[in-house]
């Protein structure tokens, strides 16, 4: 049962990773438009995370609850140390969907428009870069493990965990990576005449997530980062990034022709493969702390608990993935029939 | 302040706007399906009109919801880390059971709001009322989690360590049935008399007549069944309290010294100091019966337990004192309904439409009330009698800081949420239907 647990959580990190991360993607390629081109992508974005975007956001939940009864102590660590990214993440979160559903259900279209915007596009960019920082810091090797944590000073035990130059690097190739999901996404979605924005905007994020990426590592490899030294001597994890890189060639190719579904494959695919990376290179010890590493599997809840809850996930799986997949196809079908 | 302090203003706070949001989320679209459904009965576009406004208020409402309530599902672990880390593996079914039927309301949401004129139409009403119950069943499956923490089984508690733990037992604690019972109705009552008295009130300015009665009416209709039918719960309820939390109980009543054919008192001044409870009216063997069902059963007092083991009496007997008197207003305004049906001439009354826009915001007072009995009732403990609320907070120190933080992103919420509410109703008003 645990590892069906365990798939759950995975899955639905991924899930989150990919919907999610076009979610916010979709904020920050409008954050960095023209005047002009913001209020197509505002149309295009409604349109097609629309009927979606409550649920892209509930991936987290899952991801959380799952956490906090099968893997207690991981969570124990991670609400203690990290407290004040997730506390921004969480106010994030608030305000984007707020200003999302403000900005279309308004009875009265005015100026009050132009902060709902804002509050949408700032907090699109500011929850993934802290979304990536939690990530980072749980690898940063900064978290301090110790008995009495009145022993440390505050900057110690809660800021320097995740406020250092790794997990900010980490935090911004999220943001990067939500970026270059979302373009591709918009490419297939805009109306005919606009493809080009989403094009030139795919190419720069993708030269962001390249540059990024590639200061990440040759930061963590340069100040000796234990997780960077395991993901470089892994075999898997190379095949995988470098699989990930040549990807972008079929990526072009097929956004050139117009081919909509492979391109999103492809970008998808990508993605898919980097976490993929990141998560086989250290896995099971998925915290890394200063003094060791703290597993996954060996810190887990009774074997009643997790059977309880596995059976649970797929009750709900069962109920919940067709429903999800009727509703993301009914909608594109229908869009299909529009055209 | 001191951090616990801080960390349970936090928590109470974004409960007491969660609760509102929530509410509403779970209840609104019952509202929203029962007009829906006379459209397509009736064709008639006023009704057409009420269902879409409607739905447009459930969004809203939605996503201010599922949004406090990721971000209560991170406090917990936040604010209370010590508590999660044992008590997030026992109480952790009704939570990812949560988490999939509020997935299958976003879902069915998704279909709803978009669905017009693309989906088959019955199928379309269906996900309508999907949203409805899969609303509800999160509603109670939280409050299961609540249950445990005032009533927590399902484990077994042994120096220190939590062994044994059966999920579903600690799901189905001994307080799941009648706190959900007592909530959902609850739910439904503030709500109905919330959404009719917004509508009651745009009747009584003469605005849209017609679709403002008949939105009243759906509205009133729920919450006044409710209203009516809460008393029973409310009985269950303060029977159960009775048995295991007698503490709780008899701070609800300020009841200090135990006694036989223990008399209950109602309003009252509480007095901590001398132990008394001033100018109150009391009704000699009433609080023995309603709690034991006899007028001669033992009532225990506060000082047959520990002094450390008290809540704050006099919060949580004033907060008892509101939701029963609000409660009881509502019955009588719930039967008052139902008369007027017979008697059409009291709609041409202004005074009837006055009364309802009065009560618009007692039920939520009623509501909110009733969750600091139960929350308050239960101090010092976070888990009853196993682990108390100072040693479950997180070491992290300045949780003050992020409780100021909240109270000003809430208050610009709920003023916001508002604000778009007049709007949608100003934009209701100029409609052609």
């Amino acid at each position: 049962m645990l590892y069906v647990v365990l798939f759950f959580l995975i899955f639905s990190l991924y899930l989150y990773v990919v919907l999610g991360g076009a979610d916010y993607g979709a904020g920050i390629v409008e954050l960095f438009s023209s005047e002009e081109n913001q209020k197509i992508t505002k149309k295009t974005i409604y349109r097609v995370m629309g009927p979606v975007w409550e649920a892209n956001h509930i991936w987290i939940i899952i991801l959380i609850v799952i956490l906090w009864i099968a893997f207690p102590v991981y969570y124990n660590i991670m609400v203690v140390s990290l407290h004040i990214p997730l506390t921004i993440i969480l106010l994030g979160v608030t305000l984007r969907g707020v200003a999302f559903v403000f900005r279309h259900y308004d009875a009265i279209i005015d100026n009050s428009q132009k902060l709902y915007d804002n509050m949408f596009k700032i907090s699109s960019l500011i929850t993934p870069i802290f979304l990536g920082m939690v990530f980072g810091a749980l690898i940063s090797g900064e978290i301090r493990l110790v008995d009495d944590i009145s022993s440390l000073t505050f900057y110690e035990a809660f800021v320097q965990p995740w406020f250092n130059v790794f997990s900010i690097l980490v935090g911004l190739f999220f943001a990067a990576l939500c970026a270059f999901l979302s373009s591709v996404l918009l490419i297939g979605e805009s109306k005919e005449g606009n493809e080009n924005i989403y094009i030139r905007k795919s190419a720069i994020a993708t030269i962001i997530v390249f540059v990024v990426g590639l200061l990440t590592f040759g930061y963590g490899y340069i100040v000796k980062n234990v997780f960077v030294q395991e993901f470089m001597k892994n075999p898997i994890t190379i095949i995988s990034i470098v699989l990930s890189a040549f990807l972008l060639f079929p990526l072009w190719k097929t956004i050139k022709k117009g081919n909509t579904v492979w391109s999103r494959f492809f970008a998808g695919l990508q993605v898919f493969l980097i976490l993929s990376a990141v998560l086989i290179s250290h896995y099971p010890d998925i915290i890394i702390t200063q003094t060791g590493s703290v597993s996954l599997i060996e810190n887990i809840a009774p074997d009643s608990v997790i059977n309880v809850l596995g059976i649970s996930l797929i009750i709900g799986g069962t109920v919940i993935l067709p429903g999800l997949f009727h509703l993301l196809k009914s909608f594109k079908m229908i869009k299909i029939l529009e055209r | 302040m001191e951090n616990l302090d801080a960390a349970r203003l936090q928590m109470a706070f974004t409960l007491i706007f969660h609760i509102v949001f929530a509410c509403i989320g779970m209840v609104m679209p019952f509202f929203m399906v029962v007009s829906h459904y006379k459209w397509l009965k009736t064709r008639d576009q006023v009704y057409l009109t009420l269902t879409k406004s409607w739905q447009k208020g459930v969004a809203i409402f939605f996503v201010t919801g599922a949004v406090s309530g990721t971000a209560l599902s991170f406090e917990l672990g936040l604010l209370w880390p010590e508590f999660m880390k044992h008590a997030g593996p026992i109480i952790g079914m009704p939570f990812s059971l949560e988490g999939a039927a509020f997935f299958v309301e976003a879902i069915a949401l998704g279909f709803y709001l978009y669905g017009w004129g693309k989906l088959p139409e019955r199928f379309h009403w269906i996900t309508g009322i999907i949203i409805g119950l899969s609303g509800v069943a999160s509603g109670i499956l939280v409050v299961a989690a609540n249950g445990w923490m005032n009533a927590p089984t399902g484990f077994e508690y042994v120096d220190g360590k939590f062994l044994n733990i059966d999920p579903v037992q600690a799901m189905l604690n001994p307080a799941w049935f009648t706190q959900a019972l007592h909530m959902t109705l609850a739910a439904f009552t503030a709500t109905g008399f919330a959404v009719a008295g917004v509508h009651a009130y745009q009747v009584y300015r003469k605005r849209k007549v017609e679709l403002h009665k008949k939105a009243f009416k759906i509205a009133i209709t729920f919450g006044a069944i409710a209203a009516i039918l809460q008393p029973i719960s409310g009985d269950i309820s303060a029977k159960d309290i009775a048995e295991r939390q007698p503490v709780k109980l008899a701070a609800m009543e300020a009841h200090y010294d135990t006694k036989k054919g223990a008399p209950l008192y109602i309003g009252g001044i509480v007095d901590t100091e001398k132990q008394v409870v001033k100018y109150k009216i009391a009704i000699p063997r009433m609080l023995s019966f309603l709690a034991f069902s006899d007028f001669e059963a033992e009532v225990k007092g506060l000082n047959d337990f520990p002094e450390d083991e008290w809540p704050n009496v006099a919060m949580v007997h004033y907060a008892f004192q509101i939701m029963v008197g609000i409660g009881t207003l509502l019955l009588f305004a719930g039967i008052l309904y139902f008369i007027s049906l017979k008697k059409k001439k009291w709609f041409a009354s202004h005074k009837y439409w006055l009364l309802f826009v009065l009560l618009a915001p007692m039920g939520f007072i009623a509501l909110e009330a009733g969750w600091i009995v139960t929350e308050v009732g239960r101090q010092p403990w976070i888990i009853h009698k196993i682990m108390k609320t100072k040693d479950a907070v997180t070491p992290m120190p300045g949780i003050v800081f992020s409780f100021y933080t909240y109270i000003v992103v809430y208050f610009t919420l709920s003023f916001a949420v508002t604000w778009l509410m007049l709007r949608q109703i100003k934009v209701l008003n100029n409609s052609n239907h």
